[in-house]
This record gives C-alpha cells, sequence and structure tokens, in this order.
C-alpha cells in the first residue's frame, strides 16, 4: 500500500522526465554523436598503441579486450550518468528550488525518478545497438559467441548499483552549490577526477598496483569499473560477490552523506534572487 | 490559523572591497556583515481572512512569506500554520497550503501546461472528481482554455501567472500564499487573477497572504494589512484605522468660473505648509488641492478658497489609500535618514 502511494506520487515525475527528453531530441542526438565519436577518437588511440607492441596483448588485455572494454565502459558511464550536480546547482544558483521545497515531495526521489524518466528512451536508442556491435565485434574476432547471459545479468544489476552510487554522489556534491553559490567550475574538476579514478578513461589494471589497490576500494570503481569488469568476465563470481557488496556499501554511505549534507545546507539556504 | 511570533531572520553577507584586489582579499579573507532582514515580527491570521502584507522593496516581505512557507529557517522565533512548524514537517505541511511567487513558476517548463496539473494532481493526490471539478471552476475564473495545451514556455506572463495560480489551488490548500501575483500585468489580468483570489476566499474560507506593492490590490481585495520595513512591522491593522492613523489626506477639487483666478490662490503661502502636505494643481478650470486635515483644517481650506474665488461646483474626498501609503514609505526613508 505504501509503495503504491510512493509510487503514485513519483511516477508523474518520470512521465515528466520522458515528456521532456523528447522535447530535446536534438539535444540527445547531438550529445550522442560526440560521445560516439570521442569513443571512435580512444579506439584508434589504442589502436596504435597495440600496433606498436609486438606482443598480443598489453597488461593482460588484449587488443580485442580493449575494444570491448571502451564500448563497454561508454555505455556504462552514459547509463550511470546522473546530471543531478547541474540540475541541482542551477536551481540552488537561480533560486527555483524554493519551487520544490513548497511541494509535498522529497528531493532526492524527485530528481531520480525524473531522471529515470529523462533516462528510459535513450537508453532504449543506445543500449541494444552497443551491446549487439560488441558481441558481434567479439564474435567476429574470436569466431565464437562470447555472450554469457549470467555475467550480462549480473551486469545489470551492478549497472543499478553504479547509477544509484553515481546518483547520491551527484546529488550531494550538487547540495555543495548552497555553499558555493556556483558550482560550474567545481563541476568540471569533478568530472575529470571521477573519469580518471573510475578507470574510465584507463583501466585501472594498467596502473601501478599500490594506486589501482587504492582506486579499486574507493566508490569511484563502483561506478563503471566494477560493472564493465563484469560485463567482460574478468572477475570470478567470488570476486563478483565481494565487488558488489562494496557497491552496495557505498550506496549507502552515499545514502546518508547525502542527508547529511541535505539536513545541513537546507537551513543556509538563502534567497537568491527575490 | 497563523501565529507568528517574534519572528527574525539574518542573513550573512560578505563585504567585499571593489575590483580585484578587493575580490582576491575577500577570498583569503573573507569579510562578513550580518544583516538583520526580517526583526522580529509578531502578527496572527485568522481563517478565511485576506491579509495584505506590503512594505517598500527589500523591506523584508519575501522573507518573511519564504520562512512561513518553509523554504527558510527562521534565525529565531517561531511561526505555526494550521498547527505545522513549517521547517519540520515540510511535507505534509505543504500539502495544506499554496504558494504562488510571481517571479517564479511551479510550473514544468517544457511539458504541456495540461501535463503540469496532472503531476500535481498525482502530487497532492487529488481524487479524479474533485480534480475535474477545480479544473472546471479554475477554467472559469481564469480562463485558461485558450493556452492549456501549449507548453509553459511559451506563455506570455498574464498566462503563466493565471495558470501558477490556478496550480497553487488544484489541491483546495488552507492557507493561499502569494507573493507579488500582479507583478507586470496588464489591468485585465490584474483584475481577473483577484476576481478569482476573492471567489476562492469566500467560497472555501481560503486564507489568503498576499504581498503586492499595487495598492489597488490591496483596497480591493485585503481586509487588514500588515505594513512592515527594514524588518520590523510598522503598521498592522484595517484599512480605515491606516487612513486614521496616517496623515488625513484629502482631496479638494473645485470648477472655477473664470480660469484666470488660478492665479489669486496661494496656499501654500497662506498656510505655511510644505508641499508634503499640500499641493496645487488644476487642468483649465478644473483645480485639485491635496492638502493633509491634520495641518490644515477643512473648514480654513473651504473659507479660504470660497474666500478668494467663484466656484461653480466643489467636491471634497478622501485620499485614496496609495497615497497614504506613499506618504508612509517616504516618511520611513527621511527619519532614517535624519
Amino acid at each position: 500500500m505504501k509503495f503504491k502511494k510512493f509510487m503514485r506520487t513519483y511516477r508523474p515525475f518520470t512521465r515528466a522526465g520522458m515528456l521532456e527528453s523528447v522535447a530535446y531530441r536534438a539535444n540527445f542526438i547531438c550529445f550522442l554523436l560526440g560521445e560516439i565519436m570521442s569513443c571512435f577518437i580512444m579506439f584508434f588511440v589504442w589502436k596504435a598503441v597495440f600496433n606498436s607492441t609486438t606482443s598480443p596483448d598489453f597488461m593482460g588485455f588484449t587488443m580485442s579486450d580493449m575494444v570491448v572494454y571502451l564500448f563497454i565502459t561508454f555505455l556504462t558511464g552514459y547509463l550511470t550518468y546522473s546530471d543531478g550536480t547541474y540540475a541541482i546547482a542551477t536551481e540552488i544558483r537561480d533560486g527555483s528550488i524554493a519551487m520544490r521545497m513548497i511541494k509535498p515531495c522529497s528531493f532526492d526521489m524527485c530528481f531520480l525518478f525524473q531522471e529515470l524518466g529523462n533516462k528510459i528512451f535513450n537508453v532504449l536508442v543506445i543500449f541494444v545497438p552497443i551491446v549487439l556491435g560488441v558481441e558481434i565485434y567479439r564474435w567476429a574476432i574470436t569466431g565464437v559467441c562470447q555472450f554469457d547471459i549470467v555475467h550480462f545479468l549480473l551486469y545489470i544489476i551492478s549497472l543499478v548499483l553504479a547509477y544509484l552510487i553515481s546518483f547520491y554522489f551527484n546529488v550531494s556534491y550538487g547540495f555543495m552549490a548552497f555553499y558555493l553559490k556556483n558550482l560550474w567550475g567545481a563541476d568540471i574538476l569533478k568530472e575529470c577526477i571521477v573519469n580518471f579514478l573510475s578507470g574510465a578513461t584507463i583501466p585501472l589494471a594498467f596502473m601501478p598496483t599500490v594506486l589501482a589497490d587504492i582506486l579499486n576500494f574507493l566508490p569511484f570503481s563502483s561506478l563503471s569499473y566494477t560493472p564493465v569488469m563484469i560485463y567482460m568476465g574478468m572477475y570470478s563470481l567470488d570476486e563478483i560477490a565481494l565487488r558488489m557488496l562494496l557497491q552496495v556499501f557505498w550506496l549507502v554511505t552515499m545514502i546518508l552523506i547525502s542527508k547529511a549534507v541535505w539536513n545541513h545546507a537546507v537551513k543556509r539556504l538563502c534567497s537568491q534572487g527575490g | 490559523m497563523i501565529y507568528v511570533n517574534d519572528l527574525k531572520k539574518e542573513f550573512k553577507k560578505a563585504i567585499k572591497e571593489p575590483g580585484l584586489k578587493g575580490s582576491i582579499k575577500a577570498l583569503f579573507k573573507p569579510n562578513n556583515e550580518i544583516i538583520k532582514a526580517v526583526d522580529g515580527i509578531t502578527f496572527h491570521v485568522p481563517k478565511g481572512e485576506i491579509l495584505g502584507f506590503i512594505g517598500p522593496n527589500g523591506a523584508g516581505k519575501s522573507t518573511v512569506i519564504k520562512m512561513l512557507t518553509g523554504i527558510l529557517t527562521p534565525t529565531s522565533g517561531t511561526c505555526t500554520i494550521n498547527g505545522y512548524v513549517p521547517q519540520k514537517d515540510r511535507q505534509k505541511y505543504v500539502k495544506e497550503i499554496g504558494v504562488v511567487f510571481g517571479q517564479r513558476t511551479q510550473l514544468w517548463w517544457d511539458l504541456a501546461l495540461r501535463e503540469t496539473y496532472s503531476v500535481l494532481k498525482e502530487i497532492y493526490d487529488v481524487p479524479d472528481k474533485e480534480f475535474k471539478q477545480r479544473m472546471a471552476f479554475l477554467n472559469e475564473v481564469l480562463e485558461l482554455d485558450s493556452f492549456i495545451t501549449s507548453p509553459v514556455r511559451t506563455l506570455s506572463l498574464g498566462q503563466r501567472m493565471r495558470a501558477d495560480i490556478a496550480a497553487s489551488l488544484l489541491h483546495n490548500p488552507k492557507v493561499l500564499f502569494l507573493d507579488e501575483p500582479t507583478i507586470g500585468l496588464d489591468v485585465v489580468v490584474k483584475d481577473n487573477i483577484r476576481n478569482a483570489i476573492q471567489k476562492i476566499n469566500a467560497e472555501e474560507g481560503t486564507t489568503v497572504i498576499l504581498t503586492t506593492h499595487d495598492l489597488s490590490d490591496i483596497e480591493l481585495l485585503c481586509n487588514r494589512i500588515v505594513m512592515i520595513d527594514k524588518g520590523k512591522k510598522v503598521f498592522d491593522g484595517q484599512i480605515n484605522e491606516l487612513k486614521h492613523e496616517f496623515g488625513q489626506m484629502r482631496d479638494l477639487q473645485f470648477e472655477l468660473v473664470d480660469i484666470n483666478n488660478v492665479a489669486k490662490l496661494d496656499y501654500c503661502e497662506h498656510f505655511n505648509a510644505t508641499a508634503d502636505d499640500l499641493q496645487l494643481s488644476n487642468e483649465g478650470v478644473m483645480v485639485s488641492v491635496r492638502f493633509n486635515s491634520d495641518v490644515v483644517s477643512v473648514e480654513d481650506m473651504l473659507s479660504y478658497t470660497l474666500s478668494k474665488v467663484h466656484v461653480k461646483d466643489i467636491n471634497l474626498k478622501d485620499a485614496d489609500i496609495e497615497e497614504i501609503i506613499r506618504r508612509m514609505y517616504r516618511q520611513e526613508v527621511s527619519i532614517d535618514e535624519v
């Protein structure tokens, strides 16, 4: 009953998010083209790296592993991307956060459900082609179908966890705008750092052991590296269980942090723009 | 219904010396000054009242409204509305209030207006039947029909404001907060909105708190006004009381027989009154004298006028509320500058 009421309250946000995403189709298409282009740039960079060595693999990655890594990382990064920081920071900066406070809903849930709605179409448009493309590529290179349904399903679970971690991380970060007033610079800094620390730029396996160990434990690897490694079948089942446990740990931590930041920040809310 | 007790809100404001040097200095050694935006305000609003909340720009009106609606947390003091403390039970409390900030919108920018209403219906848990009735009523008073299918971002200011007011009334709130609902609107739309407020108040007994700079809003809608300035309450009472308490401005209007007689009238010198207390203006034979009846009695005024010129017609009336408030604003400013 409570769940039903909960869904009734927040479903409209998802619907509104969907309608919004339809209103900005061109934006999505441009974004997608840009991202895919940068994906191919990375592909050619790595191709050059592999071409210049004589051994068929590099730090345990073959060229085809690398391609899978690149594209699945791109997919994961896109699916777990959360706009929370920007959305919240903008609303705080222009003061329209006030309009959310006069509605009988919880903030994080409003943002979450709206963002889910925003993503639904985009996910459908992007998910199937990339997975299909990657699998065809793997099959063409090795001659055997590499698709493994168990790993795929575990990947989906890990992906959902990663998204929620990303969401709460971004919400917490967005609330910083209560203190900084404008978060534009800090947001760009965050993107760079997160991309590097999460292994989205370079696989963590390529890094020095000590650094890789530390990064593996930090929340950032839970955002992208963990699900990608699961997809690629680089982890044993034991390892997967451990990694997912770590993801759950970071998710709970992030939720608690976001609540704490919110409770503290809202008292300091001052009115910007009347 | 609404109890506000010694409400205070202080903001920290960074003082920055001008120029780049000042910015850099402020970066390392911020120098804060405390601004008292609201400084101990107390009032009480019974159920079903329309209260006008007025004051010059920057008086702290919006800050009070923001505290009453739970957006800002007071530095000290309390407010209780329907038995709720807005900051404590935010989610439950806001279900019972409607809020319109004239300078913002609660509508979904990218959605058709109709969609916003169905989103709000779900959020506020409005039953289907009630929703239909409400929409029909709001449609009728605010004339939403012509733009209900357009995306909100394409609406004109007047349309948007009407839509916003409808949105705040959809769930039949017990208290309605309107922060400058008629700002920047034309006369027809203003009328429309005043009508809606009056109807809702009469039919549902909704308590309304209204801030505005448009004094005809006040005169047409409010039973009572609270005026604040520099964060302090300077007046609380009926509009008649205000007229009584602050300056007895009267308008004496008459029609001259001979237009050349205007020169004979030299009120300022005769009564030794300042321009603030006495003003003369004329359009051809129509002359209008605005005077403070505390300084110049009505009798003196009439006898002086009639002794100097012949008039065809004469008429004396109370100055409107607008004039009183204008004088009050000016007075407050001048007291402070001395």
